[in-house]
C-alpha cells in the first residue's frame, strides 16, 4: 500500500490520496492520469490491467486501487 | 422530418400525449412504434440499415454472453466472444466505413493518381454515427461484462431508436438509458414545465443565434477571397454557431427526453470557459469524448503493442517519459479518430491531428508546467490565471475552427494568414449587404444585433450555471405569470429574430 501511495503521490501531487474517495467522481484524476497509474501499476507490481478494470469502483480511491492490485495478483 | 418544422412539434405533441394516457406497461413499445414511424419518414431504405445495426448488435450482445455459460474453459470462452465482439464491430463499422467514406478514397486516389473516377451514389442513412457508435458501445460492455445484454429484441430496438437522439445524440449507455426506456413513467407537471422551458431555450440557440449567425460566417468562409479581412469575425462567428447549432439541438433532443421521464446524458457543460483542450474535450460533446475513452483510448493504450511500447520508451527515454509517451501517442490516434469521425475530408484529419498534438504536449509538459508555476510563483488558483486560461484554450479553439468550417486545408491557412495581416472591420460595416447577396440569403445588420444580443443571454446564463447555479431550479420557484412570460417571450423570439429554417438549414451535427 506504501509504494501505491508513493506512486500516485508521484503522478498527481496536489491529490489528497489518504483520504479521498471520489477520485474519478470529483474529476481529481483525468484519464491521463488513471493511464500513468496502470502504467505504473503493470510495471511496479507485475500485474495486467485490461480496459474492463478501468470503472471508477477500481479507481475513486487508493483503496479501491490497492484492492484491484491485490485481486489481480491472485488472478 | 425536420426537428424544425411544425409537424416535428406535432408528433412530440402526440406521442409524449399518448405516453401518459394509455398503460404504462405498453409505454415503450409505444415509443419504439413512434420511434420507427419517425425514422421510417426518412425513407425505407435507411430504416433496413438501422434494422440491420440492431439485429446485428442484439444477437451479438446475446451471443457473447451466453459463451461464459455454454463454454467452461476459460480461455476458450475468451476467444469466443473476441470473435463475436469482433464480427460485429467490422460488419457495423464496415458499413458506416464503407457509406461514409468510399467517396473520400475515390477521391483521394483519383486527385493522386490524376485518373478521374466516378464518384459513387451512396445513402447516408440520417444519424448513422450515432446509432452505430451506441450499439458497439453496447457490446463493448457486455464484452467488457460491465452490463447484461437485452434479450427482448423490440426492447433492444427501442434502445438503438428512440427517436428524439438518433440524429444527433446524446450518445446513450445501455446501463443508465436501457432502464429508463422500459420503465413506466407516470405525468409529472413540474417535470414538464421544464422540459418544455428547455425545448424552447433549445430552439431560441438554434433558430435566433445559429441561425443568424449562419448567414455571415457562411459568406465569409463561403467567400474568403471578398471577404479577405474579415477572417476573425467569420470564426467568431462559426465558434457562436457551433455551439448555439449542436448545444440548442441536446437542449431539444434532451427536454423531449424529458417529456417521456427520460434522462439523456448531457453532451454539453459550457466549453467556453474550458481551462485547457483536455478540459474543452470534457466539456464540448461530452458523449462522444467518453466513448472514445471508454472505447478506444483506453483498449488502445492497453493492447499489447502499445505495453511494447511503451517497455521501449522506458528504457530510452527514462521512467517520466517513458509512461507519459505511449498515452500521447493513443490522445493522437483518438484525435485522428474523432476527425475522420466528423468527416471524410483531409481537414478534418488535420482538425483532428491539431487537437491530438496539444493535448499530447500538454501531457508531455505537465512536470515542466507545474515547476515553471512553482518557481514564477504563480497560483493555478488565482482569478487572473483562471481568466488566461480560458482565453488562451478559446484561442487554440478558434484556431481549429478554421479548420472544421473553411472550404479545405489550404483555404483555412489562408484565412488564418489575412487574419493576421489584413484585417479590415470596414468590410463588414461597408458593404454588410453585399454579404447577404453574396451567400444568397437576405443580411442586415439588424442580424448582427440579434446575434450579439442572443450571445449575452446566453452568455449570462452560462456565467450563472458555472458559479454553481441551476437555470432550472430558478424557473421553478417562479410563480405562473412569470413562468408563463418567459415561455412567451421565447415563443415570441423564434419567428420574430430567427431565421425561417429552410435558409439557414437544419442542425449540423443531425448529417452525421
Amino acid at each position: 500500500m506504501e509504494k501505491l501511495l508513493e506512486i500516485l503521490e508521484d503522478i498527481q501531487p496536489d491529490a489528497d490520496f489518504d483520504t479521498c474517495e471520489t477520485l474519478i467522481d470529483d474529476g481529481v484524476l483525468d484519464s491521463f492520469a488513471i493511464l500513468s497509474i496502470v502504467s505504473e501499476l503493470q510495471e511496479e507490481f507485475g500485474i495486467s490491467i485490461t480496459p474492463a478494470d478501468i470503472i471508477p469502483e477500481n479507481f475513486n480511491s487508493a483503496k479501491a486501487l490497492w484492492a484491484m492490485v491485490v485481486r489481480l495478483q491472485d488472478e | 422530418m425536420s426537428l424544425i418544422s411544425m409537424e416535428f412539434l406535432v408528433f412530440v405533441v402526440l406521442a409524449a400525449a399518448g405516453y401518459y394516457l394509455i398503460p404504462r406497461k405498453y409505454q415503450w413499445m409505444w415509443l419504439l412504434g413512434f420511434s420507427y414511424v419517425y425514422y421510417l419518414s426518412g425513407g425505407i431504405r435507411a430504416a433496413c440499415f438501422l434494422a440491420f445495426t440492431t439485429v446485428t448488435s442484439w444477437l451479438a450482445g446475446i451471443g457473447v454472453e451466453s459463451v461464459s455459460g455454454r463454454i467452461s474453459d476459460r480461455k476458450k470462452a475468451g476467444r469466443k466472444k473476441k470473435q463475436i465482439t469482433a464480427c460485429a464491430l467490422i460488419l457495423n463499422f464496415g458499413i458506416l466505413g464503407v457509406l461514409k467514406y468510399t467517396n473520400f478514397a475515390i477521391g483521394t486516389v483519383s486527385h493522386l493518381t490524376g485518373a478521374d473516377f466516378d464518384m459513387m451514389q451512396l445513402l447516408l442513412p440520417l444519424g448513422i454515427s450515432f446509432y452505430t457508435f451506441q450499439s458497439m458501445g453496447y457490446i463493448l460492455d457486455i464484452y467488457w461484462g460491465r452490463t447484461k445484454a437485452e434479450h427482448n429484441l423490440f426492447r433492444f430496438a427501442l434502445f438503438v431508436s428512440f427517436f428524439p437522439q438518433i440524429l444527433q445524440g446524446p450518445i446513450g449507455r445501455f446501463s443508465t438509458l436501457g432502464s429508463q426506456l422500459y420503465e413506466s413513467h407516470s405525468f409529472d407537471r413540474s417535470r414538464t414545465e421544464q422540459a418544455v422551458l428547455r425545448i424552447l431555450w433549445g430552439y431560441f440557440k438554434k433558430m435566433v443565434i445559429a441561425d443568424n449567425a449562419v448567414i455571415f460566417v457562411n459568406a465569409i468562409f463561403d467567400h474568403p477571397d471578398i471577404y479577405d479581412g474579415l477572417g476573425i469575425i467569420g470564426v467568431l462567428g462559426y465558434s457562436i454557431q457551433l455551439y448555439c447549432d449542436f448545444s440548442g439541438g441536446m437542449d431539444v433532443v434532451i427536454g423531449i427526453g424529458e417529456l417521456f421521464g427520460i434522462k439523456l446524458d448531457e453532451n454539453f457543460r459550457r466549453p467556453y470557459f474550458a481551462v485547457s483542450i483536455t478540459d474543452f474535450w470534457h466539456r464540448w460533446h461530452i458523449t462522444l469524448g467518453t466513448w472514445m475513452k471508454d472505447y478506444v483510448f483506453y483498449p488502445v493504450s492497453l493492447s499489447g503493442w502499445m505495453k511494447s511500447f511503451s517497455g521501449f520508451a522506458r528504457k530510452t527515454c527514462g521512467k517520466q517519459n517513458g509512461r507519459t509517451l505511449p498515452i500521447c501517442l493513443a490522445n493522437i490516434i483518438v484525435f485522428l479518430v474523432v476527425g475522420i469521425w466528423h468527416g471524410a475530408a483531409w481537414k478534418f484529419i488535420i482538425y483532428g491531428l491539431y487537437n491530438g498534438l496539444i493535448i499530447a504536449f500538454s501531457g508531455l509538459m505537465a512536470p515542466s508546467y507545474r515547476k515553471w508555476k512553482k518557481a514564477f510563483h504563480i497560483s493555478g488558483d488565482s482569478r487572473g490565471f483562471h481568466l488566461f486560461q480560458i482565453a488562451r484554450t478559446f484561442l487554440l479553439v478558434n484556431i481549429s475552427w478554421f479548420f472544421d468550417r473553411a472550404e479545405d486545408v489550404p483555404t483555412a491557412l489562408l484565412m488564418m494568414k489575412n487574419t493576421l495581416t489584413h484585417f479590415d472591420l470596414h468590410q463588414i460595416l461597408e458593404p454588410g449587404i453585399e454579404i447577404g447577396e453574396a451567400s444568397g440569403t437576405t443580411y442586415t445588420l439588424i442580424a448582427i444585433g440579434v446575434v450579439l444580443c442572443g450571445c449575452l443571454l446566453v452568455f449570462a446564463v452560462s456565467l450563472m450555471e458555472e458559479q454553481g447555479r441551476k437555470l432550472s431550479e430558478i424557473f421553478e420557484r417562479q410563480n405562473w405569470l412569470v413562468k408563463s412570460a418567459v415561455y412567451l417571450c421565447l415563443i415570441l423570439a423564434l419567428p420574430a429574430l430567427g431565421q425561417p429554417s429552410g435558409e439557414a438549414g437544419g442542425f449540423i451535427y443531425a448529417q452525421f
